[in-house]
């Protein structure tokens, strides 16, 4: 095997499936990247098992020679060695060339690598994931989906499933549904194209997280492939494969309240820095609590009091209010949080009681709808 | 204030608890004596001993088996916690009775600044009237420690034992600590020490010398503190209300045999989550982090913890966290110890609790309570009326391990 490459062009490509590549992986071959070599060009593959990403650099780009082939072939080398060398070469041409006992030499100006391979014959296969479950996406949306959604996954592993993202795709539109018990978001969106049947799969939240980084910000079209196991999200030059969670994801429908005894409709950005100050003081408690109050019809106030640090109140006004006085406690972080994900639009806050679930929608469409629980306090 | 810098006794009870045993039963007077959590096991170990029995080579921590077979004339008896109680808090009452800047460690230290009641010499002569009179009236012996600071008065305590009295001055550091290696440094522990001899540290001169940036990359803001002792500095006040600063709860159990079984484990745990649970409720706490410790048949000890959103007290969900650590961090080897912590703590009523999407419907309930409360607390004050009946704060003792740390509560009911 021996090709030459432009090595800013090899660097895109290892900077993409190294996100893939895990130190503490319990599979040896796994902390290595496989490079496969055809006369079309250079595919690269990391895998850390449950995430793997695949990116193809094709021979020649807008008319413009990118690998040389001179033999093709397969190895599997250090992903963190061969980046680093990579990474620190002299020049932007990159030779390399296995030799017998996958000796493995990279060669760029006058530096000169000797690496020892591994048998690409050893590296796991790529899932084995068929077409007919698809649908397609634009990459800008996908991540803003994927902003909106993936915070609110839960971090602990007590309830597994919850560290991934539901998507539901259900009477034409995609559902993406993310809880950790205490807060979740959901966005919809209205699908174009629709697979022939419902599919309901749960992605890990940090699959979702390294997508996001390789996506571009272009309208481009992202395939989705779903199947029981993996979902791949395809784009020209990169495949990204994440393993599923298993286990049912519980049913949030119910969960959403219909009625609503407090209506306050307040602009997102002046109720999201309100927070942010009021928050100061409860940020070194651990539990970051501020405390809601309606005044008048005009009026909120947002309260804080840690006992040992000092108190702050705020007062901030509002559209409208309909409904109850109400007086509620929650977490200034998860506020915060929803109310990025909205982008700082005129809010609906929809209040069923002060120890009931709270939902937070943009006033101009539902496509997205955040839900915190409150915060009991003694 | 004369301008010299204070003056600080360390009162170090000499083996608390075997002394106490001697001083109510006279004719144990002169004999090896030794205080074992459960002198008929024989995998128990020894919480104290006599100084006539350290003289035989009997040391604190050593199985009980092992100290009859160096000993074989060793009395080993069971601890009797109300006793220690009335005589730590006599020995207490007696410096209180010179000042009220008394700083109780545990059950048988204490810090005193006597800076104010007693100039130069008068310290000696303080220092001697209060052993006379620990001795005279609860016919206990101490060591007391006299120096500038905490430290260094800890220090002082700790050379001569039994009866001691020694006066370690800042100028008399270099001369008297400096030869010595880090780890007889109190706050040294093996693993600091290790982590010092990485760098080249030794010896406690050495550690005086050392560079500071050095010790900050290696041993973080403790290297620092560690520096500014082993040069005789110690800023730290004496401060007669540190006891109101619980930071954990904790309970841990030797076992007679070492457990091998993870079932064992579970019930022991579940057995440890019943008592802290029981504790924090008794001091009205609830804590963020649980944490568990587990001693292998080595001696080899780790701990693991998990940090909740929630501050938690209720048996259950302390059990929850530990059954689950344990079951993801215990590696198999035979366990000897384990204990379960409950830290960052804070007083019940002011946690609060996040709700659950799964969980918050019994809450629910409470929301018209909760309002009547709220409309009556805002017009007549938030302690006119509250959730729940506050309970008389329990005297007896829910833990006996933690015994040395519990006995502060009779200090903290003094206020």
């Amino acid at each position: 095997m021996k090709f030459s490459i432009m090595r800013d062009r090899l660097l895109d490509g290892l900077n993409d499936v190294m996100k893939a590549v895990s130190s503490k992986t319990t599979i040896p071959i796994l902390t290595g990247i496989k490079i496969d070599i055809s006369s079309e060009g250079v595919t690269l593959t990391g895998s850390d098992a449950d995430i793997t990403i695949q990116t193809f650099i094709p021979v020649e780009e807008d008319g413009k020679e990118i690998v040389q082939v001179k033999e093709p072939g397969s190895i599997v080398l250090q992903a963190r060695m061969f980046n680093e060398i990579i990474r620190k070469l002299p020049t932007n041409e990159v030779v390399v060339e296995v030799s017998e006992q996958l000796q493995t030499r990279i060669q760029s100006g006058k530096s000169d690598f000797h690496l020892i391979g591994s048998d690409a014959s050893e590296y796991p296969l790529l899932p084995d994931i068929s077409a007919d479950r698809q649908i397609t996406l634009p990459a800008d949306l996908l991540k803003t989906i994927i902003r909106e959604t993936v915070f609110a996954v839960s971090t602990t592993e007590s309830r597994p499933v919850l560290t991934g993202v539901k998507w539901e795709i259900k009477d034409n539109s995609l559902v993406c549904i993310a809880t950790d018990s205490h807060r979740l978001a959901q966005r919809k969106v209205t699908l174009e194209q629709l697979p022939s049947e419902e599919m309901n799969v749960v992605i890990p939240g940090k699959s979702l997280t390294e997508l996001s980084k390789i996506l571009s910000d272009s309208p481009h079209p992202v395939d989705i492939f779903m199947t029981n196991q993996q979902v791949l999200f395809k784009t020209p030059d990169v495949l990204f494969f994440s393993r599923l969670l298993e286990g049912n994801y519980p049913d949030t429908s119910r969960l959403i309240p219909e009625e609503s005894s407090t209506i306050v409709t307040i602009n997102g950005k002046a109720l999201l820095q309100g927070i942010d100050r009021a928050s100061l003081l409860a940020r070194e408690d651990r539990n970051n609590v501020v405390r809601f109050s309606t005044i008048d019809s005009g009026t909120v106030e947002i309260s804080s009091n840690s006992p040992e640090i000092g108190k702050v109140e705020e007062e901030i006004q509002i559209d409208s209010f309909e409904g109850e006085e109400l007086k509620i406690s929650f977490s200034a972080k998860y506020m915060m949080d929803a109310l990025k994900a909205i982008d700082g639009q005129e809010v609906v806050i929809q209040f069923t009681g002060a120890m009931r679930p709270f939902t937070i929608r943009s006033i101009h469409d539902d496509a997205i709808l955040q839900l915190i629980l409150p915060v009991r306090t003694y | 204030m004369n301008g010299r810098g204070r003056i600080i006794f360390h009162i170090d009870m000499n083996s608390f608890y075997a002394s106490v045993e001697q001083a109510y039963h006279p004719e144990l007077k002169g004999k090896p004596v030794a205080i074992a959590g459960n002198p008929s096991e024989r995998k128990g170990i020894l919480v104290t001993c006599s100084y006539e029995a350290r003289a035989k080579g009997i040391f604190t921590t050593m199985a009980v088996w092992e100290a009859k077979r160096q000993c074989p004339n060793l009395i080993v008896l069971p601890p009797n916690f109300e006793r220690y109680r009335h005589a730590s808090k006599a020995m207490f009452d007696i410096l209180r009775s010179y000042t009220d800047l008394v700083e109780p460690v545990s059950i048988d230290e204490g810090y005193v600044d006597v800076t104010e009641i007693a100039h130069g010499i008068e310290a000696i002569q303080l220092a001697e009237m209060i052993q006379t009179r620990i001795l005279h009236e609860l016919d206990l012996p101490c060591s007391i420690g006299i120096a500038p600071n905490k430290f260094l008065a800890k220090t002082a305590s700790d050379m001569k034992k039994p009866m001691g009295i020694t006066i370690l001055r800042k100028r008399d550091v270099e001369k008297m600590l400096w030869h010595l290696p880090v780890i007889e440094m109190h706050g040294v522990g093996s693993s600091t020490s290790n982590k010092l001899k990485e760098i080249g540290i030794a010896t406690i001169g050495d550690l005086a010398r050392s560079e500071d940036y050095l010790l900050k990359a290696n041993l973080g803001k403790n290297g620092l503190r560690l520096k500014n002792r082993a040069q005789g500095i110690d800023q730290r006040e004496v401060d007669p209300n540190s006891i109101y600063d619980t930071k954990s709860v904790g309970h841990s159990v030797t076992f007679p045999s070492d457990l091998m079984i993870l079932s064992e484990l579970q019930a022991a745990i579940e057995e440890l989550c019943t008592r802290v649970a029981k504790r924090l409720d008794a001091k009205k706490l609830a804590g963020h982090t649980v944490s568990i410790l587990i001693r292998d048949a080595d001696w080899h000890n780790y701990t693991r913890s998990k940090t909740s959103q929630n501050a938690i007290f209720k048996k259950k969900d302390i059990e929850v966290i530990a059954l689950s650590l344990i079951e993801k961090h215990w590696n198999g080897n035979p366990v000897r110890l384990l204990g379960v912590t409950v830290s960052n703590v804070v007083d019940q009523s002011d946690t609060v609790e996040q709700l659950s999407l799964f969980t918050y419907e019994k809450y629910a309930k409470e929301e018209p309570i909760r309002k009547v409360v709220e409309e009556l607390q805002y017009k007549f004050g938030k302690d006119m009326i509250t959730k729940g009946i506050k309970h008389a704060k329990k005297t007896t003792y829910e833990s006996k391990t933690s015994f040395s740390k519990d006995f502060l509560d009779d200090h903290r009911e003094r206020g």
